[in-house]
Formats: C-alpha cells, sequence, structure tokens
C-alpha cells in the first residue's frame, strides 16, 4: 500500500498520502461568501412562505402541461444524482475494494447527506398538498408498484437513517476531541454503532439502487411523451448508472477544488483510482446508451434538426469528451484535465437526467415551461444552503482528506498560534517537533 | 486492491444466488398473474358518438352544475368558455376543424375511465383509485400529497392540478358518482339534447356502439369503438368519423400504460423479494469487509498513534 511511486521517484513513498480527515483550519467560517450563500437562503424561505400561502401557479412557471417544475426535476432528480457519492463510491471501496478511495469517504457521505436534504424539503414544498406526508408511516397506505412511491418512501428513509447514522461517527469524533469527559460515552456509541453498521452500509446502498433508479422509471408512465431518445425500459438502468459517474465527479471535483482553495496536498493515487473508475462507468454507461438507442432504432431522430437533437448531441459531447479527459488525466496525473473531465462529464449527466422531464418533454397539446424568478430563486436558495452547511462542516469537522503532515500541523497551530481557542481540543494530539514532549513521554 | 478469485465466488455465491432464486419466484408468479386486465363487475361509462354531436355545450354547464364547481368564467370574465380541462372544468366540448376543409368534428374530453389506470398506477398513496365495483377512478383528498405525478402519467392529460390557493386540489371526471348514488344519470349525459353522450354498464355501450358501427358500415373511423381495447380498454367509449388522433385520443395499443411500461418495475419489486434477498447478501458481504478494515485501521492507529478515522 506504502509503495506508491506516484508523483514521486521509484521506491519512495507517496508523501501526499491522504490518510487523515483534517478540519480546514487558519480560514473564518464567515465570510462575505458565506453570508451572501446565507442571504440566499434566507430569501429562498422567505419565498416559500409566500409559496405556502399563494399556492405553486403564482410563484412558479409550472402549468398543466408541465405539471414539473425545476424544484422537482432539478432540485431532486438531478442533484440526488449528483449526491449519490455515498452509494457509488461506497460501493467502489467496500463491494470492489478499492481501498484508497475510503479517503474520500467522508466527503461522499457529507455531499450526499446535504444534497439529499435539501432536495428533500423542497420536494416537501413542491409538493401541494405536503400535510398528507404522514401516510409515510403507514405501510398499507403505499402503492408498492407507484414509481414515486418508491422514491418519496425510499428515499427519505434513506437520508433520514442509513445516511445520516453514516453521518454520525464524525460527529463523534468532534464530540471525543471536544472534551475528555464525553469520551467513555463517545465510545460507547461508536461500538454500538459498529455493531449495526454492516446493516446501515447495506442498507445505504440498497436503497439508493433503488432509488436511484425509480427516478428513471418515473418517466416510463409518461409514454410516447417523453422523445424516443431517452423513453427505454433501460431508463432506470441509465439513470443510475449517470448517477454514479456524476456522483464520482462531484466527489472527486469537489474534494480537488477544496484543495485548491484551501492549499491542500492532493493524493494522486486516491484521484486517479477515482478518476479511472469514473472513465470507465462513464465508457458503460455511453456503450449502454447508444446501443439502446441504436437498438430501438431511434438513432434517426438524433439527426433531425430540432431542439432534442441538440440536447441529445450536446449531452452525449459533454458526456464523452469530459470521460476520455478523465482517461487522458490519468496517465500524466494531469490535475487540471481531471478536474474538467469531472466537470464536463457530470454537467452531461445532469442534462441526462434533466432531459426526459423538460427538454425532451413533449406534451400534448404542445406547451412550453419556463421557470420564473421566485422558482429560480428558491431553487438556487436552497442550493446554497446546502453549500454553506458544507462549508461550515468542512471547517469544523474532519471531512477533508489530507496527508498525515497536515493533521500535526493543525494540531501544532491550535498549539502555538492560537492557544486561547481550547475547544477543539485537537492542541494535545499531535507531532509538536523534535524537542516537544509528547503525551507518550 | 484486487478481488482474489476466492472472494470473487464467494460474493457471487452469497449476493447471486439468492438473487437468482428471487428472479426466477418473481418471474414465475409474474406470468400466473397474465397480462389480462379484469373489468370490474358493475363498469359503467359513457359512450360519445362525435358524429351526433352539436357542439351545444350543455354538458359543459350540466357538469359544473351537477359538480357544483361555480362556471370558469376566467376567459373574459362573462362566458364560461374555459379553453381546456382545468381546475374548475371536469368535461369539455372541443372542435377539431382543419384548415383544408376537410371534415371536421367536435369531440368531448372528460375521464376516460381506464381499466388500467396510469393515473392511480403512479399515485403514490393512492389518492387516485378505481373503484372495484362500478370501476370509476375518483380522487380522495385525504391521501393526495400534490405531486402532480397523475398530470404527467395520464396519457389522455385529464387530471388537472389546481395552481391557485393553499389547498390545491386535483380535478377530474368522477362520473358523478354521487347522482348515481341517487339513481340518476351523470350531468352530460342527462342534458345532452341529441343523445351523442349515452350512460350505462360498459357491456350496454359497447354492444349498442358496434351495433351503430354494424348499422352504418363505412361511416366511423377505422370502424371501430375507441375504448374497447385501447389502453388495456376504457370505460368511456368513442365512435367517431374522424380519426381518433385528431380528437387528442392517442394510439396506444391493446395493452395498458401500466403494464407495458412498468412490466420490469413490478417484476424486480415482486413482493419485494429481490430487494429482501440482495440485502441479506450485502450485510454478509459488508460484515466480512469492515471486519478487515477494522483491523488496519487499529495497527494504523497503532503506528501513528492517532485516532483512527477513514
Amino acid at each position: 500500500m506504502s509503495t506508491a511511486t506516484i508523483g514521486n521517484a521509484p521506491g519512495t513513498t507517496n508523501e501526499g498520502r491522504w490518510e487523515r480527515a483534517v478540519p480546514v483550519y487558519g480560514f473564518p467560517v464567515v465570510n462575505g461568501f458565506f453570508l451572501a450563500l446565507v442571504a440566499m437562503t434566507l430569501l429562498a424561505f422567505a419565498l416559500t412562505a409566500y409559496r405556502e400561502l399563494a399556492g405553486l401557479g403564482p410563484v412558479s412557471g409550472m402549468n398543466d402541461a408541465y405539471g414539473w417544475g425545476i424544484w422537482k426535476t432539478f432540485n431532486v432528480m438531478v442533484l440526488t444524482g449528483l449526491g449519490s457519492g455515498a452509494f457509488a463510491v461506497g460501493i467502489a471501496a467496500w463491494l470492489f475494494k478499492r481501498k484508497r478511495l475510503h479517503a474520500l469517504m467522508r466527503m461522499a457521505l457529507l455531499t450526499s447527506f446535504l444534497a439529499y436534504a435539501c432536495g428533500l424539503l423542497l420536494l416537501g414544498i413542491d409538493a401541494g398538498r405536503p400535510w398528507n406526508f404522514y401516510w409515510i408511516v403507514f405501510p398499507w397506505k403505499w402503492n408498492m408498484h407507484s414509481p414515486l412511491a418508491e422514491v418519496a418512501i425510499c428515499m427519505s428513509i434513506y437520508a433520514m437513517i442509513p445516511l445520516a447514522l453514516e453521518n454520525i461517527p464524525v460527529v463523534l469524533e468532534r464530540l471525543w476531541y471536544f472534551d475528555s469527559r464525553l469520551r467513555p460515552g463517545v465510545e460507547r456509541m461508536e461500538r454500538g454503532l459498529h455493531k449495526f453498521f454492516p446493516w446501515i452500509i447495506a442498507a445505504a446502498y440498497l436503497l439508493p439502487g433503488m432509488h436511484q433508479s425509480s427516478l428513471g422509471a418515473l418517466m416510463l408512465l409518461a409514454g410516447e411523451r417523453v422523445h424516443p431518445l431517452w423513453q427505454t425500459p433501460f431508463l432506470p438502468l441509465l439513470y443510475l448508472g449517470a448517477a454514479t459517474f456524476m456522483s464520482f465527479g462531484c466527489v472527486a471535483g469537489t474534494t480537488m477544488l477544496c484543495c485548491v482553495v484551501w492549499k491542500r496536498v492532493m493524493d494522486m493515487e486516491v484521484l486517479d483510482e477515482a478518476a479511472r473508475i469514473t472513465a470507465w462507468l462513464i465508457f458503460g454507461w455511453l456503450g449502454l446508451r447508444l446501443l439502446d438507442i441504436l437498438f430501438r432504432g431511434a438513432l434517426g431522430t438524433a439527426f433531425h434538426a430540432d431542439r432534442f437533437a441538440g440536447v441529445f448531441w450536446l449531452e452525449t459531447l459533454l458526456v464523452s469528451v469530459g470521460g476520455w479527459m478523465l482517461y487522458r488525466s490519468v496517465r500524466n496525473h494531469d490535475t487540471r484535465m481531471m478536474f474538467l473531465g469531472y466537470v464536463l462529464s457530470s454537467a452531461g449527466g445532469m442534462i441526462y437526467r434533466f432531459s426526459p422531464t423538460t427538454l425532451a418533454f413533449r406534451p400534448n397539446p404542445e406547451s412550453l415551461y419556463f421557470p420564473s424568478t421566485i422558482e429560480v430563486l428558491v431553487a438556487l436558495g436552497f442550493i446554497c444552503m446546502g453549500v454553506a452547511a458544507f462549508l461550515l462542516v468542512v471547517k469544523r469537522f474532519g471531512i477533508l482528506p489530507a496527508p498525515i503532515q497536515e493533521w500535526h500541523d493543525m494540531a501544532s497551530y491550535f498549539r502555538f498560534r492560537r492557544p486561547y481557542i481550547r475547544w477543539t481540543g485537537y492542541f494535545k494530539y499531535g507531532f509538536f517537533g523534535e524537542n516537544e514532549p509528547t503525551d507518550s513521554d | 486492491m484486487a478481488i482474489t478469485r476466492r472472494e470473487l465466488i464467494s460474493t457471487v455465491a452469497k449476493a447471486g444466488v439468492p438473487a437468482a432464486v428471487a428472479m426466477t419466484v418473481g418471474a414465475e408468479s409474474l406470468h400466473a398473474e397474465t397480462e389480462s386486465i379484469p373489468i370490474p363487475s358493475a363498469a359503467v361509462g359513457l359512450l360519445y358518438d362525435a358524429s351526433i354531436c352539436i357542439g351545444c355545450k350543455a354538458c359543459v354547464s350540466a357538469c359544473s352544475e351537477a359538480n357544483d364547481t361555480p362556471a370558469d368564467t376566467r376567459g373574459d370574465d362573462l362566458h364560461q368558455a374555459p379553453s381546456d380541462l382545468n381546475d374548475l372544468t371536469r368535461n369539455i366540448i372541443k372542435l377539431y376543424k382543419p384548415e383544408d376543409g376537410s371534415r371536421s368534428s367536435f369531440v368531448k374530453r372528460q375521464c376516460m375511465h381506464c381499466l388500467d389506470p396510469a393515473c392511480a398506477a403512479g399515485c403514490p398513496f393512492q389518492a387516485l383509485h378505481k373503484d372495484p365495483e362500478t370501476g370509476i377512478v375518483s380522487w380522495t383528498a385525504e391521501e393526495c400529497i400534490g405531486c402532480r405525478y397523475c398530470t404527467i402519467t395520464c396519457p389522455y392529460h385529464v387530471p388537472r392540478f389546481q395552481w391557485k390557493g393553499f389547498n390545491p386540489r386535483v380535478t377530474k371526471c368522477e362520473l358523478c358518482s354521487q347522482r348515481l348514488e341517487k339513481g340518476l344519470e351523470p350531468g352530460c349525459s342527462s342534458v345532452c339534447p341529441t343523445g351523442a353522450v349515452i350512460f350505462g354498464p360498459r357491456t350496454v355501450l359497447l354492444s349498442e356502439a358496434k351495433r351503430r358501427i354494424s348499422k352504418n358500415p363505412g361511416r366511423y373511423y377505422q370502424e371501430r369503438v375507441y375504448g374497447e381495447t385501447d389502453n388495456g380498454g376504457t370505460q368511456c367509449l368513442y365512435l367517431s368519423r374522424v380519426p381518433f388522433e385528431k380528437l387528442g385520443l392517442p394510439e396506444l395499443g391493446p395493452e395498458s400504460v401500466p403494464a407495458r411500461t412498468l412490466r420490469w418495475q413490478r417484476r424486480l419489486y415482486q413482493y419485494f423479494a429481490l430487494p429482501a434477498l440482495l440485502y441479506v447478501g450485502l450485510v454478509q458481504v459488508i460484515r466480512q469487509r469492515l471486519k478487515g478494515h477494522e483491523q488496519e485501521a487499529h495497527e494504523r492507529e497503532k503506528e501513528t498513534g492517532l485516532r483512527a478515522q477513514l
């Protein structure tokens, strides 16, 4: 494991090997950007209150033909796909033994939780009669064959139980460092949690596998009204596939971005592994998509001069160019190309998941939908809420992967440069230099 | 990093064998439940003959009267002239008039009361449900979460959502079930002056439609009744002299939309057997992986003197 040679001369160890999750220290949580995000969130909340009183019509561009607007089709159907990292990265790491990917796990769990939480909140606002959601706890009321029931039930259970529990160890760890008096309790809880981990983790792979595919199954019932380039019995599988490579892009891409912003070392071993997996996921997905179109005989419609063909080529081009860039970037560890590959492929995947409900949806009679300003502001506000929560959490909890040296740097930062900040507890746990006595002495 | 052969085999055995069993079990039970859709014992419906409709719209106002909905005068604040079905309009008369001067036709649009309704198939908490006796598809406010999936799934684009107000409702024709209970006919058929729309049991309506076709050969489009088999069969039947598609009744084939599109979905979730078995298999594999992972973490903990994290 430690004989990696990436970025180093052969024989030496990988200096930047990510093996600790270190909070982003030395950067204040509250800055201009953070305040702007909070302001957007508050604005969205105010507009939400107006929406609850006025109804959906006055605040959105939705109409009888397009019953679903961007709240559902983008914030839920697209962004939860982008936030399936806990599912895709987790399966690669646990089931397929890509052990180095465990370094990205906390990022994956956090981004997933935030994407799902914000999506589900907006789903509640998008529902016209949200007070009837309480039927969710009465299984005999479920329509077991409805893809939407599957999505609504499975998604809420997933976000509230397995995904939330998977994020608990990070919180417990914070408590462990926070005060030594909490430790016996924290350790007891950790042991209890570990006992249930196989059941929790298995649920965290089964449930997203079910609802991410059912999101695709939603549009199956719309039949011919979804353009033939998209409407296929394989829609659930393609939605799931898109979620896997998009979420890899989201997790690895966000981690890379964080490394650049907060000047962290990148572990090319992990990033290459993630890029290689993403590239192959993309090639497999593209193959399935194109073969499906070919065998259904819908390829001809891709050459008509209409918006459908345009969207199709745009998304195919983005995904394939992104996949190719990821594949190439592994060869010489080109982080720039890798990041761009993630951005392009995820954008393509997002367009793919957005199309069947909106861009490639042809209601009868033909009609138009364009989101209204309030609708866009609310959608943006809920995304801003997720981003703000992410910024807060990475600066206060150990999420972002880093080499072990980063941990020691942080400990000595809190010990010597910020001795008045005691609450982190980190100042006691690190290697403070040659002449410093350590705890073991 | 790589998976050894032994692990691969054991993994496949643990997850794959139960999965395969579940697949076969699920598939067999699906064969038993063959594609034929049961017709409710007392299925009632409407027969609309577009060729004798004069477009008087008496049914439109009778409908809003029977259902106690205010007349939709939102167009010009004067006339009840909605342009389409909407949150106040369960029934509407439209006119198909081609520009080339060929045959035009009125069409009455309301819920088709499909034998296998797509709206009810998609409705998450069964707010839209088909009455097992009369086959009337109706909506209940108590179970509806306002997701508007019915407006997406209905191939006839019938259910309409109320876009204004904090307590929106879904509006669709429910065949005036409250009038049927009193022994009355639905509003629309009770006022039709020409008998273009008649109410009755589906079997009676179907034989009446076939009688009209055989009595007037060459009069009706394709000499067939729309709704006899279309979309798995509907309880509201149509006769027309112009192509049905022009009247907003798409050619959907003899299989119902849910049966056609959700076949695999239904097979995979049959009795929840496959997901349950997959779950048990996953737990086994992950339990084994966790053991190795914890051991490694423990060793690393000793090596670095720091609490294990990842």
